[in-house]
């Protein structure tokens, strides 16, 4: 953190505790708590464009997206859409544990809400663009079955995306199949890059704390506020789910099993980062329009014993429109993943220098006050 | 009972075969780092277990277990490969109270009146708590019985293990996750310390040899040996690739020195217990 955010912070801490002595009974404690909730905003962050797709952030090719992601005949069997597990209604997830295409699958569908965010993409990061995590399930035989000359012969054939292909691109649908596919992974990034989560309840006691607001912070509901000084505090929960969209973006191990029966389990990362390596829609192969620039993190990782079983620390914006919850959706409620962390077994997880997951040993009110805070980041549009 | 399982013991230590279990050239290894505990029985039963280690090429597996259950399960499905190591915990989720509870002691004397180890371990214990009477009492049996102790501890509980018994021989799990200069320190320190590498990567960062680590390692050639630690009882399905990924660095090393990290170093250890004192 810079000199500045930090002064930035501590004025104001200090407007807080000059301000605002209701205030501090019902929002504020101490000001290194208060410094570790204003470090969870403010929403939203700025966002820009990414570099590896020269369709993002513009209208016209979200439009192209937009139609492509309802599209069922993006499947081999024309029976699976993006939108089947990725259910507006849903909040983009399907509500299932694991989610089924054209055959039944391993994993959650995440929301794909604020997915313009994140550095890498699937559970196990095997996708360093939301472009390439497009392209992905069409190819996925479980998912979508699709190929590369089948969805670009649909761009191609279909007039309806052929015309939203020409305003987009402006030019006619290419004539090499996978520059075509390709482009039209890049518009389905498009699309989704709209899809952004507004502001919580949270937001705005995190916004009157900042401003010394009292109003906005004696607002904020005592159960949330107990729950979000666990989440900061005891919890430490915040030292993964960090920062305004709550989430390092990282690969971590909480403990929640990985078997997916009898001699089969899922290594998470270890494979992921086997599959970004190996994909030719990686940020290091010819199809990204960040000329290698924006590579560095891909061209750097390096997969490591530890890897083994870490998964993708989610967001927690929007969390209780998710559920069921954890990579494999075996937890069904957000009273079960707060009761798993309450009880988690340490010794199944790693047994390195820093311990960030711990039993937590809550009681009843401390767990309804974590879920209560977990409830609070749930924004007020849809 | 007690005689049948020494002498097996002794015995499938000197029937190691030079070659080892894996395809034709693949340097074999010793995997001194592997927990069988309760939630792995189901999933991976026995004769999964056994299968998983005998294709990965380990010719050898240090095992210790919550419960001791689990390793006496792999040992009756696999006794030329499994090297028993008796762990103080009865069940999942003692290893950061065990050290407090009295009742470990008679649990471990009842275990040894029982079956036969190799080691003592693998034990959590930091600092000043290596001071406390259980783990005292636990040091004492291990010497009784000439067991080595795996100890997943920091330098200064080492410290005082080795003051209770400076004849012990202690196996320090994940070399305490200790930089490679206070390894260093330690091992001039104490000869009869050593070290296991398991869920480190830090001395092989994407996978090629850190010249510090190497250093190290060739200083130390009898001192050092691999494990995968199968914590989490999915972790059973990485020791092919822990076994892959650390053949890729061992090849970097001298063939004698790889060799000695690789197993030598591990049978070492196990046969002197085999051996007693
Ligand atoms: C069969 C159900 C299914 C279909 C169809 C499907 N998805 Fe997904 N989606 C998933 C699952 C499950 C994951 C997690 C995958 C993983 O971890 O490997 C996922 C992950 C993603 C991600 C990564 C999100 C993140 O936060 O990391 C994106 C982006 C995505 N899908 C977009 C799409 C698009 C675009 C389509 C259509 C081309 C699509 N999905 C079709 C189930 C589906
Ligand atoms: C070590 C980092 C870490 C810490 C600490 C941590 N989490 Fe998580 N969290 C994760 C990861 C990784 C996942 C996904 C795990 C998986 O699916 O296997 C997750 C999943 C979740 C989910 C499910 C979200 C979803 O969409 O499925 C919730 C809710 C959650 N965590 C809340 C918390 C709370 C509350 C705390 C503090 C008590 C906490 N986390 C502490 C890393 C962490
Ligand atoms: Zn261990």
């Amino acid at each position: 953190m810079t000199g500045r955010a930090l002064a930035r912070i501590a004025a104001a801490v200090v407007a807080v505790l000059l301000s605002a002595g209701a205030a501090a009974d019902a929002g504020a404690a101490d000001p290194a708590e208060t410094a570790r909730i204003l470090r969870h905003g403010p929403w939203p962050m700025p966002w820009r464009p990414d570099p590896g797709n020269r369709l993002s952030g513009d209208a016209a090719a979200a439009a192209l997206g937009r139609a492509l992601f309802a599209d069922p005949r993006l499947s081999a069997d024309g029976s699976v859409a993006c939108a089947t597990c990725h259910r507006p209604d849903l909040h983009w997830t399907d509500g299932r544990p694991r989610s089924a295409g054209l055959a039944a699958g391993d994993r959650n569908a995440p929301s794909l809400v604020d997915v313009r965010r994140w550095r890498w993409f699937g559970w196990d990061g095997a996708s360093d663009s939301l472009w390439a995590a497009s392209l992905r399930p069409v190819l996925d035989p479980r998912e979508m079955g699709g190929s590369i000359a089948a969805l670009a012969g649909l761009v191609r054939g279909d007039p309806v995306l052929a015309g939203l292909y020409r305003q987009a691109l402006g030019r006619a649908p290419l004539a090499d199949d996978t520059a075509l596919a390709v482009d039209a992974a890049k518009a389905l990034a498009a699309f989704q890059e709209t899809l952004a989560s507004g502001r919580s309840p949270f937001d705005r006691f995190r916004d009157g704390l900042a401003a010394g607001d009292a109003d906005a912070v004696s607002a904020y509901p005592a159960d949330a506020r107990r729950g979000l000084a666990l989440f900061v505090g005891r919890g430490n929960c915040s030292v993964c789910h960090l920062g305004p969209a709550f989430t390092s973006g990282e690969f971590e191990d909480v403990g929640v099993g990985y078997f997916l029966e009898r001699g089969r389990v899922d290594p998470g990362r270890a494979d992921g980062i086997a599959r970004l390596k190996a994909s030719p829609f990686n940020r290091l192969g010819p199809w990204g329009d960040g000329g290698g620039a924006d590579a560095a993190a891909t061209r750097h990782v390096a997969s490591q014993p530890r890897d083994f079983g870490l998964f993708k620390v989610p967001s927690l914006r929007n969390v209780a429109r998710t559920a069921p919850y954890m990579h494999h959706g075996r937890l069904a409620t957000l009273e079960a993943v707060v009761r798993h962390y309450s009880e988690v077994d340490e010794e199944r997880l790693h047994p390195g220098r820093a311990r960030l997951v711990r039993p937590l040993r809550l009681s009843e009110g401390e767990a309804a006050d974590l879920v209560a805070f977990l409830r609070s980041l749930t924004s007020d549009e849809r | 009972m007690g005689a049948a399982p020494r002498n097996l013991l002794a015995g499938l230590l000197l029937v190691a075969t030079p070659a080892g279990p894996g395809s034709a050239g693949e340097l074999p290894i010793v995997d001194a780092h592997i927990h069988y505990s309760a939630d792995a029985w189901e999933m991976l039963p026995p004769e999964d277990a056994v299968r998983l280690l005998r294709e990965a090429g380990i010719r050898r597996a240090f095992v210790s277990s919550s419960s001791d259950d689990g390793t006496q399960k792999l040992l009756a499905a696999a006794p030329d490969l499994i090297v028993p190591v008796l762990r103080p915990y009865r069940r999942r989720g003692e290893l950061s109270t065990w050290m407090h509870d009295p009742a470990i002691v008679a649990h471990l004397e009842d275990r040894l009146a029982r079956f036969r180890y190799a080691g003592m371990g693998e034990f959590h214990v930091y600092g000043g708590d290596a001071d406390l009477p259980v783990v005292r009492r636990m040091v004492e049996l291990a010497r009784g019985h000439g067991l080595f102790l795996h100890a997943h501890s920091d330098a200064a509980a080492v410290e005082r293990l080795f003051a209770q018994d400076p004849d012990a021989r202690i196996l320090w799990a994940h070399s305490g996750f200790d930089g490679p200069g206070n390894v260093r320190t330690m091992l001039e320190r104490h000869p009869r310390l050593w070290c296991d590498l398991a869920f480190r990567s830090d001395h092989a960062p994407g996978g090629r040899l850190d010249p510090e680590w190497r250093a190290l390692l060739e200083d130390f050639p009898d001192r050092f040996m691999l494990g995968t630690d199968t914590f989490a009882p999915e972790r059973w399905h990485s020791v092919g690739r822990h076994a892959a990924w650390s053949r890729g660095w061992l090849a970097e090393l001298a063939p004698p020195l790889a060799e000695r990290i690789a197993w030598r170093n591990a049978e070492a250890l196990a046969g002197a217990a085999g051996a007693g004192r």
